[in-house]
Order: C-alpha cells, then structure tokens, then sequence
C-alpha cells in the first residue's frame, strides 16, 4: 500500500464513502501530526466495536498517531480484543493465526525488503498479552533472537479479555479473574526481561496516561526497527470490564498501576541510540 | 436513553488544553474547531465513557464537560451525517 494506491481515481469520488474521501483529504499522511492536533484531522482509525471507555482502544488510537508512515505500514494482529480496532483502521491488517503473529511478520518484512528496496515498509505486530506472551511465545522469542526487523507491540491487559477471564501468563499473582476463582499462583512473565536477554534494541513499558509518550514510544520504536533491528512495547491496556473498573475510573488505574509496578521504562541498545541522535541531527540539519 | 458528554464552549473557549481531545478513547470523537478554540463532541460516536470528564475536571481542573441526556440536547453534531469537514466548524456545533 502507498498514499498512490489510496487517493482517489478521478471522477469516482462520487462513488466512495465520505469517510473515505476526508481519510484521503484530511487524514495524517504526507507529513507527521502530533498528538496536540488530535480532533482537528482524520484518524486512520474509524468507529469500531471495542468496549466503551477501554484504555486498550485509546492506546490503539495514540499508536495510530504515533506511526511514522501509516500508508507504508501493515499491521499484524491475532485474536483478542485489539483486533477490533486494528481492522477498523486504514491500514492493512493481517490476522495471524494464534500463536504465529512474529512468524507471519518475518517473512512479510523480509519480502517487503525485498521488493520495495526503495521504499521502507513498517510490519508492525500488534496482540495481546496471551497472543504474544502464551500462545505466540515461541514465534515472538525467535523473532527477536533472529533479530526480525519489525515492531512487536503487547496490548498487556493481564487477562483472556475476550473468552470471559482466564488467566494469561501476563496475569499478576494473586489476581482473582472469573476464570481463576483462586487467584493466580504464578507471577507476571518479565517480557522485558526476556526481551533484554534476546538483545531486542529498543524495549519500552508504558501505559496510556500520556498521550504525547505513546506516539514518540511508538514513532522510536518503529523507526528503531527499520534500520537496527527488533523492537518491543509492552503497554499496560486494562480490561475494564473483566477487572471492574468502572469507565470514568479507567485512567486512574492506570495511573495507579504505573505508579506501583508499571512506571515507565526504557531500555536502549547502543546502536539504537546512534541511529536516533543520526536522525535528529539530519532533522537539525534539515531545518538550517 | 443515554448520556454523551457535552462540554460548555464558553469554558472550553477560554483555555487551549486540548486533553479530552487525546485522552477520548475513540477516534474522532470530540473534535477540536481551531476557528472558534474549542473543543465538542460528535455525539454519535460518544459510547458515554466519562473518561473525559475526569479529564476534564481533575487533569486540567476546567470543569466544561457534563454527561447530559441526548434527548436534552439540541443543534447536536453527527460525524456520520456532516463527515470530518473542519472548514465548516467555525463555531457553529453546541
């Protein structure tokens, strides 16, 4: 896909959806919006089915902000509840079966290396906890040993959101969920841990209490992994409803989660910061 | 019935915040008029999440956005029916 592919094919403008056309005309190509400009140009994303009040759909929502190139980007998903927003977007999306979303993702990215050599393309993997953590363990660990260049974001809620509340290995220990009437007697897995030993170059942990943090998270990492290597988000994205957390309370909880056991973090490889300070002194150059 | 959010441009107008335009968890949802400075809301696309109000009155501590019935408000904005047109805002949606 690229902004050629999307604009609209003259004297057929009359046949696409207004949507459509302000996405083309109003929408965030061409040049990077920020996220002060929020409500004043089209998102890629559109309506969508998610939960009202869900802080996963509002970290989607920044992500999408976030992303350097949206026509150049494909996403990638499994089941679980961000794939009902992920699909609702102007970007490609492809759904992964459970468990092969980072599988799916190399051999996408190494294509895409292939036949746009011209052109950087961003494969960006987008899943829960259990489809990355659980099910897609394996294929997240040897992407990240292969050192695939693509990003792999964790939409970390600590549940199986959409099957009615089973544990994940994200899951904190103790927690009590409807389908772990005991509690959990495991602890949360330490991705970032994992990530770490793998030699991931970029990880971050944040939730979604500042805006601004997400989309420069989500533009670093996405920028790390076209030119250095493998990437990785973990966002803690409640699940209001399999948590009781009443709506207007959601960022709260957030805040309070972030400031107990979910503060941010980031971990920078050597070779990811150089190529960061590279761009931003072209940028300062540019600007001269 | 249900409720949407509905925020008092009078109060909004004076500030230039902007939070519960980045805080919303839907996408072009409450949307900002730069003519008039002010934010509203497209009332079709509100699911009543109230996330903005607490934004609203304990993050930005301005208190402009009420949840109000959608039967008690009139003049209301419908993204599906007006489309994302932001030359047409310019201070005219309640």
């Amino acid at each position: 896909m690229s902004l050629k592919n999307m604009t609209i094919t003259p004297g057929w403008e009359k046949y696409m959806t207004k949507e459509y056309i302000d996405l083309v005309e109003r929408g965030p190509y061409g040049k990077q919006k920020k996220v002060s400009e929020m409500g004043s140009f089209k998102e890629v994303l559109e309506e969508h089915p998610m939960c009202a009040g869900c802080a996963m759909t509002l970290f989607i929502r920044l992500t999408m902000v976030g992303l350097p190139n949206p026509e150049h980007t494909i996403l990638i998903g499994t089941a679980g509840c961000g794939r009902l927003a992920l699909t609702q977007t102007s970007i490609p999306f492809i759904y992964g079966n459970y468990g092969d979303t980072n599988a799916v993702a190399s051999g996408l990215k190494r294509g895409l290396e292939v036949r746009f050599k011209d052109q950087a393309k961003d494969v960006v993997v987008m899943a829960g906890d259990g489809g990355l953590a659980d099910i897609g363990f394996s294929a997240v660990m040897h992407s990240w040993f292969r050192k695939e260049r693509f990003t792999t974001i964790m939409l970390d809620n600590e549940v199986y959101g959409n099957t009615g509340g089973q544990e994940s290995g994200m899951t904190e220990r103790g927690a009590l969920l409807k389908m772990a009437p005991k509690g959990k007697l495991f602890d949360k897995m330490d991705m970032m841990g994992l990530a770490q030993t793998s030699g991931v170059a970029y990880i971050a942990r944040l939730t979604p209490t500042n805006p601004t943090r997400v989309a420069s998270v989500v533009r670093k990492a996405v920028m790390i992994a076209r030119e250095v290597g493998p990437t990785f988000i973990q966002a803690y994205t409640s699940c209001n409803i399999e948590y009781a957390i009443p709506t207007p309370k959601v960022l709260d909880d957030a805040r309070d989660i972030e400031s107990k056991r979910y503060g941010f973090m980031e971990i920078i490889s050597d070779e990811a910061k150089a190529y960061l300070d590279s761009i931003d002194t072209a940028k300062k150059a540019k600007k001269e | 019935m249900y409720l949407v959010a509905h925020i008092d441009q009078a109060i909004c107008s004076e500030t230039a915040c902007r939070l519960c335009t980045q805080y919303c968890p839907e996408a072009n949802t409450i949307l900002y008029d730069n003519a008039a400075k002010t934010a509203f809301v497209a009332v079709d696309r509100c699911k009543g999440c109230e996330i903005c109000v607490g934004i609203c009155d304990d993050l930005a501590k301005h208190h402009a956005i009420k949840m109000i019935m959608i039967t008690d408000l009139q003049d209301t904005f419908e993204l599906s029916k007006e489309g994302f047109r932001p030359e047409t805002w310019t201070g005219k949606h309640p």
